[in-house]
């Protein structure tokens, strides 16, 4: 039942998230630094405004009505690019391409850029609750890990039909970290945990599920020697996956 | 400002609306002359024939050459002057390579700060001055030598 390709599948992803995120960063550097100039000039010409003399009266108040609303303008663009950079630096977090080796990293951090990846999905329907443990770093391949963090939340917010609440809890366990993930969903019909980390098994339609979310997962968290488990039942599902905070032995790559 | 005191920057990137943003930025602040091609080849001949180069900036990811390949190209013509690598493209890796082969003075991310960009700017520009300057009284410092020699061996003909 341990799939075997699919360290595979989760590689690409990362790539065309990075290089989508690569392909952002030209047009968003080409924005952000022309309405820093824009504002510039604009103060530039405040000030010749208030200067030159022999401006007419008429003239100089049209000209800074019209100024004003630059400036309103600049702003505006200003915090829309400031939000674009936000996101895009999420997308590279989440990818982590230079960090495609075992190194210490932030579960939290890890966590956060991969709800901003999929914040479109929870908008005003699904409140997120946090209950952040105090954690130490983490060793692992931290894209690698967010693959699994993505493919838990995803599945969270497809079992909720309307409205509903997922949490998030992590915590400590002497030499383990416990992230757990939570959703007031659908659940897990019982005749369906048995197949539940089966490649290709999915109860979505065509075109939602690829059905090897949870197998990647299965695997991902294996191949850091931790676990992960499910419980459903009582309107709540949870995933809860344990890692070891060091590596005992280099992991082994897909 | 006469004509051969405003710096030159040199800047290579594929992508025409980082050249236009960076210029309108520069245009802004201060003298510079900008000399900013979109192919790094086109750049590499033509830079036998530039006479000053005070500073050059480069993309990392281009069709023809990647950033870097360029740098150590550019680093032949004028092995002084600061290389600055502005890419969209942010992997430690190529940061490392780029830092270790080429020598660069700053590695920026796009999207940049105009301030950051500014300051990186002047303080390269600022590095180059001295080092001329420093060529200069190296220069200077030799003459003077030459000529004390030639004096020491006219006193040692006269006397001995």
């Amino acid at each position: 039942m341990v799939p075997d390709e699919s360290v595979g599948v989760s590689e690409p992803l990362n790539l065309l998230i990075a290089g989508l995120a690569h392909e952002l960063n030209t047009p968003l550097g080409a924005i952000n630094s022309n309405n820093d100039t824009m504002s510039r000039a604009i103060e530039k010409i405040q000030e010749l405004l208030q200067e030159k003399v022999g401006v007419p009266e008429e003239t100089r108040v049209a000209a800074s009505r019209l100024v004003g609303i630059l400036e309103d303008v600049c702003r505006t663009t200003s915090i829309a690019t400031e939000r674009l950079i936000g996101i895009v630096g999420s997308l590279r977090t989440f990818a982590r391409l230079d960090e495609a080796e075992l190194k210490k990293a932030d579960i939290h951090e890890g966590i956060e850029s991969t709800l901003m990846i999929i914040h479109h999905q929870l908008r005003d329907r699904i409140v997120v609750e946090k209950q952040f443990g105090d954690l130490p770093l983490v060793e692992c391949y931290a894209g690698r890990l967010n693959q699994v963090f993505l493919n838990l939340l995803v599945n969270a917010t497809q079992a909720i039909p309307d409205r509903g609440k997922i949490v998030i809890r992590t915590s400590r366990a002497r030499d383990m970290v416990r992230i757990a993930i939570s959703d007031n969903g659908v659940g897990i019909p019982a005749e369906n945990i048995s197949k539940i980390f089966s490649p290709g098994f999915t109860t979505k339609g065509v075109g939602v599920g690829t059905g090897l979310g949870l197998s990647i997962c299965y695997r991902i968290v294996q191949d850091h020697h931790g676990t992960i488990h499910f419980d459903s039942g009582h309107g709540t599902t949870t995933f809860t996956v344990e890692l070891p905070l060091r590596q005992r032995k280099k992991v082994q790559r897909g | 400002v006469a004509e051969e005191e405003v710096p030159v920057i040199l800047l290579v990137d594929d992508e025409e609306m980082i050249l236009d943003s960076i210029k309108s930025f520069l245009a802004i602040d201060a003298d510079y002359k900008l000399l900013a091609y979109t192919s790094p080849k086109k750049a590499i001949e033509d830079i036998e024939s530039m006479k000053r180069v005070d500073l050059i900036i480069s993309d990392y990811l281009m069709p023809e050459m990647d950033g870097i390949s360029f740098l150590s190209e550019v680093k032949k013509r004028f092995p002084l002057i600061p290389r600055i690598l502005l890419t969209g493209y942010a992997d430690k890796e190529n940061a490392i390579k780029a830092i270790n082969n080429v020598g660069l003075y700053q590695y920026i991310e796009k999207p940049w700060n105009n301030d950051d960009l500014r300051l990186i700017i002047r303080n390269g520009l600022e590095k180059t001055r001295l080092l001329n300057q420093l060529e200069e009284k190296i220069r200077e410092v030799e003459k003077v030598h030459k000529e004390l020699a030639d004096v020491h061996k006219e006193i040692l003909r006269v006397f001995v």
